[in-house]
This record gives structure tokens, C-alpha cells and sequence, in this order.
């Protein structure tokens, strides 16, 4: 986390310049992230078809 | 051979001169551009206001929004812009270190009169004063139209838009002084970095808002006796939800206009965008940050509510919980910031309407409350980044504790001027609208009009429960 450059100044940055760059951090943001879009999805599905049920009867 | 030299240089001046000429019309198109895109935020709020207004408020619920954005125009343009430039090194508006702040600075390039004046008006030889203006006018407007939304219903008009004008072309310009401007002390001293304005723009006007809330008081029916809330629905969701999708169109429009454009004598670098602060950005940081924000919000409050009112809120407090740190996030952890904006969405406005404060569109929760929860992320994930341009150590960072002192000027800024002249206003018997008029609709007092002239099906008066 942090800056992600050893000299904290924005004269050595020449690329990539997000928190954790360099590190596993990133990586572990967009798992997180996919995997808050498939929960969302599944937990979603079920409240929705519960809701529904109701209905069917 | 000298002659093809004498004309080789001829030529390489004059494609100099002309690429100097493309810069300078792109860069005051840029800003030009943004002014538009953010009168779509207008379009929206207006929109939003009118369709969460009961019938017979709805056209004076619009005439409030449009009023508002025409007193910020002449009074940003008035006093707004020299606060800005007068005070970021706080009082008595001494010049800061990048030489371009103080009250002598101010005097020299933002009043309407004098030689200053020629940077306030059409110049030939100044294409940049006028779109940043303008750019910041808007802003001033966005302020007022965010204060605007909670007041609905039974706020008087003149009252009304002195609040705006204290809010749009005051309170929150002392705060972007002060936070948002590379001789501001919040980011000289304190590292404070907000990029997107979430705290200056955003939490400055929520808590503006909830200042005059409190003096305000809720809609005639918004509690019963025993202090339970009743939701007070407006007579157009479908409109509300369309609006909200527009202030998001206009976002881009506000976030773009924070931007310093590279290559001009007032820029930042040469060859590279810069926020306001002088640190590098790009417009594909913004467009995956945003883009990942929006969405992250949108799904947060879908989860927890379902309801198409919270989702869309979802969407703009996503990107407030991030506009801070637009320019540097990954953009995977702006989604999950977003997605935790949109959770604590809905819990967060009903912990304010538990203590009973009747915010009729949730203002000081999206704005406010996540625009502090904003400012004070950045703190969590982007402790020890530069606040300003300079070699290592001669610089601040940005650090949690500075985020968390800029969170609590940003709300002394809002809260305090909301309060205290909106309670000066209620002294004078200008802040409310009578009890019957408001019973009556404030269309029937105060607009020579019909909102639905031909009649939707509705019951002639729309009462709310305890009326």
C-alpha cells in the first residue's frame, strides 16, 4: 500500500503509479472485486426467486 | 546553403507558433466543454427535485433549483473567484509558496473593475481566464443544487437563495482555497489531497445542508408524535431516477474540469495533465476509476434496498467515496470502495431521519457523510504519496490524520455557515414558509402555473399522513 516508488516525489514516477503497484495487492483488488460481482449475483438470485415464489402459489 | 537554412528555421518557428496555437484553442476548448456537461448536472438535479416533490410542490421545487444556479453565476463572479485566489493560505490572505494565492494576487486578476477587469471579461490575449472561471462557477452551482434537494417543500425563495449564495460563492470556495489549491495550507501543512472535491464540493455542501435542516425543521407529516418517520413520496419516480442518471452524465463534465490541462504558461507541465495540486494525472485514470466507481455504488445499494431511488444514489456516492483519489487508485479497490459506499448508503439516512432530521432526498448523506467517508479513505490506502510536486521530504504526504483534519474543516466550513445563517434567517421569519401555505402547496403560492394542467390521476390534494 502507499506510494509506490521508494522516493516519495513524483519526479522518479514513469509508469504505473496506483497504490501497491509492483506488489500482489493489485491482483488481489480484482479478485476481490469479481468476486463481490458473483456474490452480489447469487445472493441476488435467491432473494429475487424467494420474492417471486410468493407469487406462484 | 544558408539560405535553405534561413528557410528551414523560418518554418520551424512558424509550425512552433502553430502548435503552440492548437494547444492553446485545445486547452480552452477542454474547459469550454466541461461547462456544459456540467449544466447536465442541473438538468438532472432539476429532474430530481421536481420528481421527489409532492404535486402541488413540484414547479416551485424547480424554480427554487433554476433560481439558484442563476444567483451563483453574478455572485461567483462578484466575490466567488477572489475568495478562491485571496485566502488559501487562510487569513489574512498572505501570498503562498507557489506565488500564485493571496489577496494582493486576487486583486489582480478576479474583481470587475480596474485593470483587473481585463481578465474578467473578452480578451484577445487571455483564453484561459474565462472556461476556468466557468468551470468554477459551476461548481459554485453544484453546491447550491445539492443543498437545494433537502429543502424541498417548505423552504421560502429569497431565503433560500441567500443560503445558496452563502454556500455556492463562499463557504465552499474557502474550502477549495484551503484544500484544493497548490498553495492551500490543508495541502502545504497537512498533505490533503482531493482530487475530485469529495470533501470541499460534496461534504461542504451536505453539511451545509444538514446546518439548515436543523434550523429548517421537517415537513409538516414527516414525523408522528411518537418521532417514527413517514416516507413522503414525490409524485415522479421514474423522473427522479432519469435525473439522477443525468447528474452522473454531468460528473464527467466535473471531474474532466479538474484537470489542468499541460503545454500552457499556467500548466502544471509541459507534457502531461495535472490535477490542481500540480501531481500527474491521466484522463484514462478518470475513465477507469469513474467507470468501476459508478458500477461498484450502483451494486452496493442494489443489494441492500433494490430500490431504483437508492441505486442511483449508489451510483453518485460511489463516485464521491472516491473522487478523493480518482487520479491514483487501482481501480479494482475504487469498486470496492464504491461498493461499500453503496452499502452504507441506506443505514447511514436512516440513522439521520432516526434523530429526526427530514432530508427529502438524502443530500446530506450522499454528499456529506460520504464525501468525509472519501476524503478519509484516501488516507487509508494512499498514506505516504506526495501531495505536491518537490523533491522527497521538501513536500508533505498524504496521510491518514491529514485526511481526517481536512475531513473536519471541510464539515466546520459546511456546518457552520448552514447553521448560523439559516438561524439568522429564521430569526428575520425568512426561512420557512407559513404552515397553511405549505398545506396549500407552495405551486398555489408561488408560481403562476400548473405543474399538470390537464391533471394526472392523483387525489386533488396530496396529503402526507398527519397532515
Amino acid at each position: 500500500m502507499g506510494f509506490p516508488y521508494d522516493e516519495a516525489s513524483w519526479s522518479v514516477v514513469d509508469g504505473a503509479m496506483f497504490m501497491g503497484w509492483g506488489s500482489a495487492v493489485p491482483g488481489l483488488y480484482t479478485f476481490i472485486a469479481c468476486m463481490i460481482c458473483v456474490a452480489v449475483l447469487v445472493y441476488g438470485q435467491r432473494s429475487e426467486a424467494k420474492k417471486t415464489k410468493a407469487f406462484t402459489k | 546553403m544558408e539560405e535553405q537554412l534561413a528557410e528551414l528555421m523560418a518554418q520551424v518557428t512558424a509550425l512552433k507558433e502553430s502548435s503552440g496555437v492548437t494547444n492553446t484553442m485545445f486547452a480552452e476548448t477542454f474547459y469550454y466543454l466541461t461547462i456544459p456537461l456540467m449544466i447536465i448536472i442541473h438538468a438532472g438535479f432539476l429532474a430530481y427535485e421536481m420528481g421527489s416533490s409532492r404535486l402541488k410542490n413540484v414547479l416551485s421545487s424547480g424554480v427554487k433549483n433554476i433560481l439558484a444556479f442563476a444567483f451563483m453565476i453574478p455572485t461567483f463572479y462578484f466575490f466567488g473567484w477572489w475568495v478562491y485566489w485571496g485566502f488559501p493560505t487562510g487569513l489574512p490572505g498572505a501570498p503562498g509558496p507557489a506565488g500564485i494565492s493571496g489577496v494582493e494576487y486576487a486583486n489582480s486578476i478576479a474583481w470587475g473593475w480596474g485593470e483587473s477587469a481585463q481578465y474578467m471579461g473578452p480578451n484577445i490575449a487571455d483564453q484561459a481566464s474565462g472556461v476556468f472561471f466557468g468551470a468554477f462557477a459551476l461548481f459554485a452551482a453544484t453546491t447550491a443544487s445539492i443543498m437545494s434537494g433537502a429543502v424541498i417543500e417548505r423552504i421560502q425563495t429569497v431565503g433560500f437563495v441567500i443560503l445558496a449564495i452563502v454556500l455556492g460563492s463562499f463557504a465552499w470556495v474557502v474550502a477549495a482555497a484551503w484544500g484544493w489549491h497548490a498553495d492551500g495550507w490543508l495541502v502545504t501543512q497537512w498533505g490533503v489531497h482531493d482530487f475530485g472535491a469529495a470533501g470541499l464540493v460534496h461534504a461542504v455542501a451536505g453539511f451545509f445542508a444538514l446546518g439548515v435542516l436543523i434550523n429548517l425543521g421537517p415537513r409538516i407529516g414527516k414525523f408522528n408524535l411518537d418521532g417514527t418517520a413517514n416516507h413522503i413520496a414525490g409524485h415522479n419516480m421514474p423522473l427522479t431516477v432519469t435525473g439522477l442518471m443525468l447528474i452522473i452524465v454531468g460528473f464527467w463534465g466535473f471531474l474532466m474540469a479538474c484537470v489542468i490541462i499541460p503545454g500552457e504558461a499556467w500548466s502544471w507541465f509541459a507534457d502531461k495533465p495535472s490535477t490542481i495540486y500540480g501531481t500527474p494525472i491521466t484522463l484514462s485514470a478518470l475513465s477507469f476509476n469513474i467507470l468501476m466507481a459508478v458500477a461498484g455504488g450502483i451494486i452496493g445499494a442494489w443489494v441492500l434496498t433494490r430500490d431504483p431511488f437508492w441505486m442511483m444514489s449508489g451510483a453518485l456516492a460511489g463516485i464521491i467515496s472516491t473522487a478523493s483519489g480518482l487520479d491514483i487508485y487501482f481501480p479494482a479497490l475504487a469498486f470496492m470502495i464504491a461498493f461499500s459506499a453503496g452499502i452504507i448508503l441506506k443505514p447511514c439516512a436512516d440513522w439521520l431521519e432516526k434523530r429526526g432530521i427530514d432530508d427529502a432526498v438524502g443530500a446530506v448523506t450522499v454528499h456529506g457523510t460520504i464525501g468525509l467517508y472519501g476524503v478519509i479513505m484516501l488516507g487509508v490506502f494512499a498514506s505516504g504519496y506526495p501531495a505536491l510536486q518537490g523533491a522527497a521530504g521538501e513536500v508533505a504526504t498524504i496521510s491518514l490524520i491529514g485526511q481526517i483534519v481536512g475531513a473536519v474543516v471541510f464539515f466546520l466550513c459546511g456546518f457552520v455557515p448552514g447553521y448560523g445563517v439559516s438561524w439568522i434567517l429564521k430569526k428575520v421569519g425568512m426561512l420557512r414558509v407559513p404552515h397553511g401555505a405549505e398545506i396549500a402547496g407552495m405551486d398555489l403560492v408561488k408560481v403562476p402555473g400548473h405543474g399538470y394542467p390537464e391533471g394526472i390521476p392523483a387525489p386533488a390534494v396530496n396529503l402526507a399522513p398527519g397532515e
